[in-house]
């Protein structure tokens, strides 16, 4: 029973960060990008490529990733997302199509193989029979504390306070003063650092893989679709009812079934409330 | 419809296009006929979301879901059953039909990104399921193997597969010439004011839904008993979705002709990279070829070459 708690409330704290970055672009520009599985897959193979085949050390490889995301992010949206902005279903087709594209530069330089990623920190934590890898706690930790930090960002400071305000009003905040372009660039910029954060503990958690993107990105999408277009309070629930939900299934089920009910709850919630569980509200 | 001035023209496009069908096996070889019978049935599929998505402007990310199930049910009845083929590929098409409503109730309430979401959705679950849920029916993760072929040989094989692409688009190109046809493109480009125009948008969509599943699971079946074999990953695949959307999309979406020639072109750009890049890489190369063209013209190729079409005979004129 604790392990399924303990268990629960890792994977969540990890779907809660994955899950953040891709909710921010869609409630700051309505599209969705379906490249954000990329940032994740490319945050993880950069730090492989750096601490695993370069031998640099782990902060350096975290950094270096975190920038590769960054860059990625930026890349997708001046080159292609500015182009198609008012249709938002040639951004989704497109992201998509760019997704497939960089999947297929991973086996290129990897291979079509898995990979399997060092812990960040060696070691287990043992206690009252619950053991934990030091690696997940510290991703989990580190997540908690990334969006704390953003939470703060959006709400305390003046440039999180526009991001928030393009997202409720995008008119109504180019009136007053916001240029709405660069608070879109930032988002992305931040999305992608974000994903490629995700990526590097996502890749610990389980391994290296070229279709290691489309995972995270469901878990994205299912938790935007039922927590509500672009509510980080929201997102955060939605990723611990998942997480909850699939290492219930996991220890009492099976395995196997675990993205079973994810999938059946984002078509029933598409379906019977299409406005998410949480409605539409402030970021 | 017999009165457009044009009609002659059409018709002898698509008796061009029957007769290089025809031709083709004189001077290709088994091999390249063998590329073509795979870029006939990635055009039966772009059109079958075409009429779907490219017409209602519902889009699809989940259309290998009614291909599997039409590829799976067939497959399992000869599989244990030992049905005839003339009986598993209607009941292939028919589970298609009932499958297409379970997107078609989603497109009740939602649109846009929530519908791609919502099909996506689908097409994943079907692909744990089938692996996860009696993998003694359904063969799991492995899939099925050793199913009965129509034909054997590339040539039959290839007459077949472009006799049915070619009819299907006929009489897709006759439909959408229809006022029905007209109809569904309005859907696409405001739903509400085909609604005030009096016109029943419910059954209009239902009507593409379910011609869009029946050519999927005309499709499927036709396919999974031209390869003989079936596996979930080969089917319910985000790659397998990629090539259908592409070759619409790259050919034109909401015309006849476009998912055909992105379905040949795409086709022919695989069989023109084999030997360059064996393998997945491929998709690295049409990916960004589709990306970039997507990108320039989200109209696709056919626009292009109406366009540049255009241009010429003003030139000619001057």
């Amino acid at each position: 029973m604790s392990q399924i708690i303990i268990q629960g409330l890792l994977l969540s704290g990890l779907y809660a960060l994955i899950a953040v970055g891709f909710t921010m672009i869609f409630s700051v520009g309505r599209v969705l990008n379906l490249a954000y599985g990329v940032y994740i897959m490319l945050g993880g193979y950069i730090y492989f490529q750096c601490v695993q085949v370069w031998h640099l050390p782990k902060p350096v490889g975290f950094v270096l990733a975190v920038a590769a995301g960054v860059a990625f992010a930026v890349a997708t949206y001046q080159i292609l997302v500015r182009r198609l902005e008012n249709n938002p279903v040639a951004v989704e087709i497109s992201t998509l199509i760019l997704a497939v594209v960089m999947q297929a530069l991973i086996v290129m330089i990897y291979g079509a193989a898995s990979r399997t990623m060092w812990p960040l920190v060696n070691g287990v934590l043992r206690t009252d029979g619950i053991t934990v890898p030091y690696n997940i706690l510290i991703a989990t930790i580190a997540s908690w504390f990334i969006l704390g930090g953003l939470m703060w960002f959006v709400h305390k400071t003046h440039m999180g306070r526009a991001i928030m305000a393009v997202s409720m009003d995008r008119k109504g905040a180019m009136v007053s003063g916001i240029d709405a372009r660069r608070i879109s660039l930032i988002t992305w910029m931040i999305s992608g650092g974000l994903g490629a954060v995700a990526g590097v503990f996502f890749a610990t958690y389980t391994q290296l893989d070229p279709s290691m993107w489309v995972g995270p990105l469901i878990i994205a999408v299912a938790v935007v679709v039922i927590g509500g277009i672009g509510s980080i309070m929201g997102s955060l629930i939605v990723a611990h009812l998942i997480g909850f939900m699939e290492t219930i299934t996991t220890s009492l089920l099976a395995a196997e079934l675990r993205g079973v009910f994810t999938m059946l709850l984002i078509i029933i919630v598409l379906i019977v409330a299409p406005k998410g569980l949480f409605g539409r509200e402030e970021l | 419809m017999l009165r457009d001035p044009n009609m002659r023209k059409y018709a002898a496009g698509w008796a061009l296009f029957a007769v290089f069908l025809l031709a083709l096996p004189y001077v290709a070889s088994t091999g390249t006929l063998r590329i073509f019978i795979f870029a006939n049935f990635i055009a039966i599929f772009a059109m079958s979301w075409d009429i779907l998505s490219g017409r209602t402007g519902y889009i699809s990310f989940g259309h290998p879901f009614l291909i599997g199930i039409a590829a799976y049910t067939s497959a399992m009845l000869t599989y244990h059953l030992g049905t005839p083929l003339y009986l598993s590929i209607p009941a292939g098409i028919i589970a298609t039909m009932v499958g297409g409503t379970f997107f078609f109730v989603p497109a009740l309430r939602i649109r846009g990104t929530y519908f791609a979401l919502v099909t996506l959705a689908f097409m994943e679950l079907i692909y744990q399921l089938t692996q996860v849920l009696r993998p003694d029916i359904t063969g799991g993760t492995r899939g099925l193997s050793g199913l009965p072929t129509i034909l054997t040989g590339a040539l039959p094989n290839y007459y077949l597969s472009s006799a049915v692409m070619f009819v299907i688009a006929v009489c897709l190109w006759l439909l959408i010439r229809t006022r029905l046809g007209t109809a569904l493109s309005a859907i696409s480009m405001d739903e509400d004011a085909v609604k005030s125009s009096g016109l029943d948008t419910t059954k209009l969509k239902l009507f593409a839904f379910m011609v869009s599943a029946f050519v999927a699971g005309v499709g499927g079946t036709l396919y999974v008993h031209y390869l003989g074999s079936i596996a979930p990953r080969a089917i319910f695949d985000i790659n397998f979705l990629f090539t259908i959307l592409i070759a619409a999309l790259l050919g034109g979406a909401s015309t006849i002709i476009g998912p055909i020639m992105g379905a040949f072109f795409l086709t022919f750009l695989l069989e023109y990279l084999r030997p360059l890049i064996p393998g997945t890489e491929r998709y690295f190369i049409y990916g960004s070829i589709a990306l970039i063209v997507y990108v320039l013209e989200p109209k696709g190729l056919y626009h292009i070459i109406q366009r540049l079409y255009g241009a010429l005979m003003r030139r000619g004129e001057a």
